[in-house]
């Protein structure tokens, strides 16, 4: 299609990113670029513009895989077994773009039904990892990708092959291809088998010369003035970079590598305690790409020093928990790591306790100071006496939360979200098989074909239309298909005065700030019950605004007694609320408290009475509970928030075990 | 097929700002975008409604379901064509081009992905074997407004695939055997109540400019809204009738702007005053650096001028950075840029 392209040359700054794309464009084995990084940065028009200086390669002839000709152990099955001499042509290296709304019958490719229909053959209408064989498969926010699609493009990138097992077709082509991606980090991070899978990593960050903005704002205007005429003014410009990719490309083969460097490499490897092999072969692979680009004879220390931080971003492993940077770190620190890659400071981000906790806190602060209404917030930090009286607590450090997830059970449900899996009743997931109703005109061909087939010699004598198969409205069925949506969380907080004590409020806050950040990513819809003194109150009704409860939490007092069972009764109220309005619902009960109930709702004993509340509260099989300790580890301790999760049939967590632990539990809990 | 008459957009009273931002859009479309916070019953709805009032017109093919441009775009028309059978697909002859006025497409909150992108009709497609593709929301809205209400309220896909289709300008449907893309280039106008939540900043980035705003407070004007409402209640067409002169006037100011537009200049020291309020205020990227100057110069063609002034970059970042001013996930959006911009300064300090 005809698209006015921004010239590659006409980029301003952003050398990282420009110099991974072409690195990758010399060198196609170094396997792709993720480039990571704040909105307007150019991450999409780079790789676009790639796209117009890719060289050519030469296919053969009317090959829906562009096979090699001359690579037959390469080549697809039809390419091998050809008994003629295969037919050259030429053509660009292609940039195939994989959107997010792509369903995997065309990503892996599926049955042709045109063809189905029409001719009564079974032939595979080839999807994109087809078009994308030895080409750039680009994915832009590939951190929104569905998780199925995502799994089908591992596969693929691992093996170099692509295996169809699906609609009745069996068959495998080569699809090796170059993985670029980018990403926005606020929206939720990679899984980290996918981010392995990125041979390199940039982050891309706005410019902060005002010279530079000029420049870019100047070009841009252009650009936009007149499309036609600003790419012919780096016509010329752009050709010099294409002939730079392909005299590199030609070097490449010729590119030394001396000994005594690969092990330099696999020492900066094991410096950074990447998990793998991959990052010594991504490194090697660049270097020499690097030294080819550059016309150097052969790779030099300064080659890998200039491409291993593009490597070893998105593989050091700390060695300590929790990974990737959260969003709600404070920026200028996140700034930071990016430019000083070498340095480990991450690694003084782990344990969170006191002291720490008084440190990032300056991150929600900033926050707050941007509202007006910034409440009086007392000095926290030491260990405070402890008040009876309101008081507010700022939000302490966050974390990366492990997975939570419900269980999966066979009714439909509409949404998105990236918490639970479930049955969707909309056009979108992954097709798991197919049934007899049709929903949404969803319409699952292999099935509709398989029950139309014993009837095709009796129609087709007494209704020739023409078509190889006749198909009636009884052989129609439709998909049933499977994704992960959203949950329904809801908060009941403890804010009672034995809360405040030790800066106790503070870590719950942060932990339940950690949800709540956990809950905008997954895409949950959030509700928030608090309860102190002698009564409980709905802080926010159930809203999908993560953004109204997080400034809801920063706000809220603590002080007083502890009324637990009206608490209780109050969340059991507004769940089956929720549940009365969408039975389908599946929410999850978070219940922060350290169970110390001393206000009961009737006359009895408020611990007992809570209890048998609590026992009540878990013959509902639709609710998950789950109840985080605030209770601190002492001499004396009184374990009533276990008893609590015992009579709910909830699970029990301390604050600590909440966070994400290693790379190895994050991997197992999404299998 | 103009049923109920639109109340007149230059019968609503105050709202200046919103009003300006939505003129500014129709001016010069590359701002991409607006999206309009406000409380209930703030006339946000009725504004963008009564925009078809004085948009201006444009070239299309007749009877193209993707609002093609001729002249422009008669390739693509012709690739278009041969892949879904529109007319003039085998000869390569091109329609009739007639001229109508820009529309605004509604994208309804429930809408589903489906609507969205367009789909194909599988059950035609197996039965008679041809592939029948349905031009979705976004090919209506090519070259046109889309207007999204509530648009936080919109489904978490639909968001993603509208991202998609506003980065690029082109739609691509990648689904159920069917492989095609085709221009969607729209001005993007959205608007939402706060306090049903927040959008997701990588939405709110793609609205070119962002206004907030309240009720009106003089009591004066609050009665000039209720009686012009009870006027055009009464009368719809009587009343429409009234403004009609000033309509006239205002999207004849509208085409004379433009016009004039392409030679709007910018010095050199308007684009570092730009960047440097850029970066006191602190934005991610540059995309509020490209707008704040799209919007100074289209301002400046509104006025008349072809100039850019101090006070047009004022204005313009007044408009474009409010939702642009770096925050996380969890935070508010600023209302007011340039207090904004002096804190950070005085923080430095």
């Amino acid at each position: 299609m005809h698209r006015n392209i921004y010239p590659f040359a006409a980029i301003v700054g952003q050398e990282a990113l420009k110099q991974s794309l072409l690195l990758n464009a010399v060198n196609p084995r170094i396997g792709g670029v993720l480039i990571r990084g704040e909105k307007g940065t150019a991450k999409s028009t780079a790789v676009r513009a790639l796209a117009a200086l890719l060289p050519e390669i030469e296919v053969v002839r009317g090959c829906p895989f562009g096979c090699a000709p001359d690579r037959p152990d390469e080549s697809c099955d039809r390419c091998r077994n050809s008994r003629q001499p295969l037919e050259k042509t030429h053509r660009q290296v292609r940039v195939v773009e994989l959107p997010l709304n792509a369903t995997e019958d065309r990503v892996a490719g599926g049955i042709d039904f045109s063809l189905a229909v029409r001719q009564g053959r079974r032939a595979l209408q080839p999807g994109l990892l087809a078009a994308a064989h030895r080409g750039i498969l680009y994915v832009d926010e590939v951190n929104l990708l569905d998780d199925h699609i995502v799994d089908i493009v591992l596969d693929a990138a691992a093996s170099g092959e692509n295996i169809i097992e699906r609609e009745g077709i069996s068959l495998r082509h080569p699809s090796r291809f170059i993985l670029v991606g980018t990403m926005n980090p606020e929206e939720g991070e990679l899984r980290p088998q996918l981010l392995d899978r990125f041979g390199l990593c940039v982050e891309t960050a706005g410019a902060e010369a005002p010279e530079e903005r000029v420049a870019l704002m100047q070009r841009r205007e252009e650009f936009d003035g007149d499309p036609t005429i600003f790419m012919r003014s780096y016509a010329e410009q752009n050709q010099t970079v294409a002939r730079k990719i392909e005299a590199g490309k030609a070097r490449l083969a010729a590119v030394r590598m001396p000994r005594h460097l690969r092990g330099f490499i696999s020492e900066l490897c094991t410096e950074n305690n990447v998990a793998g092999h991959r990052a010594d072969l991504v490194i090697e692979q660049a270097a020499l790409a690097l030294a080819a680009l550059e016309a150097a004879p052969e790779v030099t220390v300064d080659h890998i020093r200039r491409v291993a931080p593009m490597a070893l971003v998105h593989r050091r492993r700390e060695t300590q928990p929790p990974p990737p940077p959260p969003p709600e770190k404070d920026r200028d620190e996140a700034d930071d790591q990016d430019q000083s890659q070498e340095d480990q400071q991450q690694d003084e981000q782990p344990p969170v306790p006191e002291e720490q906790a008084a440190e990032s806190r300056e991150s929600p602060d900033e926050a707050s100071a941007d509202d007006d209404h910034a409440a009086p917030e007392p000095e926290q930090g030491p260990p405070q006496p402890e008040r009876q009286d309101e008081q507010i607590f700022d939000i302490g450090a966050t974390f990366k939360v492990k997975p939570l997830a419900s269980v999966k059970d066979r009714l439909f449900r509409r949404g998105s979200g990236r918490r639970s899996r479930t049955r969707v009743s909309q056009k979108q997931g992954r097709y798991v098989k197919s049934c007899l109703n049709l929903r949404n005109n969803d319409i699952a061909l292999d099935a509709t074909l398989r029950a139309a087939a014993p009837y095709q010699r009796a129609r087709r004598n007494g209704n020739p239309n023409g078509m190889a198969v006749v198909l009636t409205d009884q052989d129609i069925r439709g998909k049933i298909r499977e994704k992960r949506i959203g949950n329904f969380l809801f908060f009941t907080v403890d804010a009672s005065g034995s809360m405040g004590a030790r800066g106790r409020m503070a870590a719950s806050k942060g932990a339940i700030m950690s949800l709540l950040l956990d809950a905008y990513q997954k895409r949950d819809r959030v509700a928030m019950v608090s309860f102190r003194r002698d009564e409980a109150v709905v802080n926010l009704p159930p809203t999908p605004s993560v953004e109204l409860a997080g400034k809801l939490l920063a706000e809220l007092p603590v002080g007083g007694r502890t009324p637990l069972s009206a608490g209780l009764a109050k969340t059991f109220e507004q769940v089956r609320n929720v549940l009365l309005k969408n039975p389908a619902a599946r929410p999850i009960v978070i219940l922060i408290t350290d169970g110390k109930s001393n206000v009961a709702l009737g006359g009895g004993k408020p611990v007992e009475e809570a209890l048998g509340l609590a026992a009540a509260m878990a013959r509902d099989a639709r609710v998950r509970h789950i109840v985080v300790d605030t209770e601190e580890e002492g001499l004396v301790t009184f374990g009533l928030a276990r008893r609590l999760a015992a009579a709910l049939s909830a699970e029990y967590f301390k604050i600590d075990d909440l966070k994400a632990k290693t790379l190895v539990d994050i991997v197992k809990g999404q299998q | 097929m103009k049923i109920n008459p639109v109340y007149p957009f230059t019968a609503i009273v105050g709202q200046e700002k919103m009003k300006l931002a939505l003129i500014l859009n129709v001016i010069q479309p590359g701002l991409s975008g607006v999206l309009i916070r406000g409380e209930k019953g703030t006339a946000k709805s009725t504004a963008v409604r009564a925009l078809a009032d004085i948009l201006p017109e444009i070239d299309i093919f007749v009877d193209d379901p993707f609002q093609l441009a001729p002249g422009e775009e008669d390739d693509t028309y012709r690739e278009i064509a041969r892949a879904l059978n529109l007319p003039g697909a085998d000869n390569g002859h091109l329609p009739a081009a007639a001229r109508r006025k820009v529309r605004v497409v509604e994208l309804p909150v429930g809408a589903t992905e489906d609507r969205v992108v367009g789909s194909l009709d599988l059950e035609h497609a197996l039965k008679k074997g041809e592939k029948r593709v349905e031009p979705g929301l976004l090919a209506a809205a090519h070259r046109g407004i889309l207007y999204v209400d509530e648009v936080n309220l919109l489904d978490d896909h639909v968001v993603d695939v509208l991202l998609d289709s506003a980065a690029m300008g082109v739609n691509t449907i990648e689904r159920e055997g069917v492989s095609f893309s085709h221009p969607a280039r729209f001005t993007l106008v959205g608007t939402m109540n706060p306090e049903e939540g927040e959008l997701r900043p990588q939405l709110l980035d793609r609205f070119g400019l962002c206004v907030t705003i309240e009720g009106i407070a003089a009591a004066d004007d609050r009665v000039a809204v209720m009686e012009r409402r009870a006027a055009f209640d009464d009368d719809p067409d009587g009343f429409a009738g009234r403004w009609a002169a000033e309509s006239r006037a205002l999207a004849e100011r509208i085409l004379t702007a433009k016009r004039l537009y392409p030679r709007v200049t910018a010095a050199r020291e308007r684009l570092y005053e730009i960047a440097q309020y850029c970066l006191d205020v602190g934005v991610d990227g540059h995309r509020g650096d490209i707008v704040i100057l799209k919007t100074a110069k289209t301002l400046a063609a509104f006025e008349g001028r072809s100039e850019v002034l101090s006070e047009d970059i004022r204005t313009a970042a007044e408009l474009a950075l409010p939702h642009r001013v770096r925050r996380q996930p969890l935070m508010e959006i600023a209302d007011n840029v340039q207090a904004v911009r002096e804190r950070t300064k005085e923080r430095r300090i």
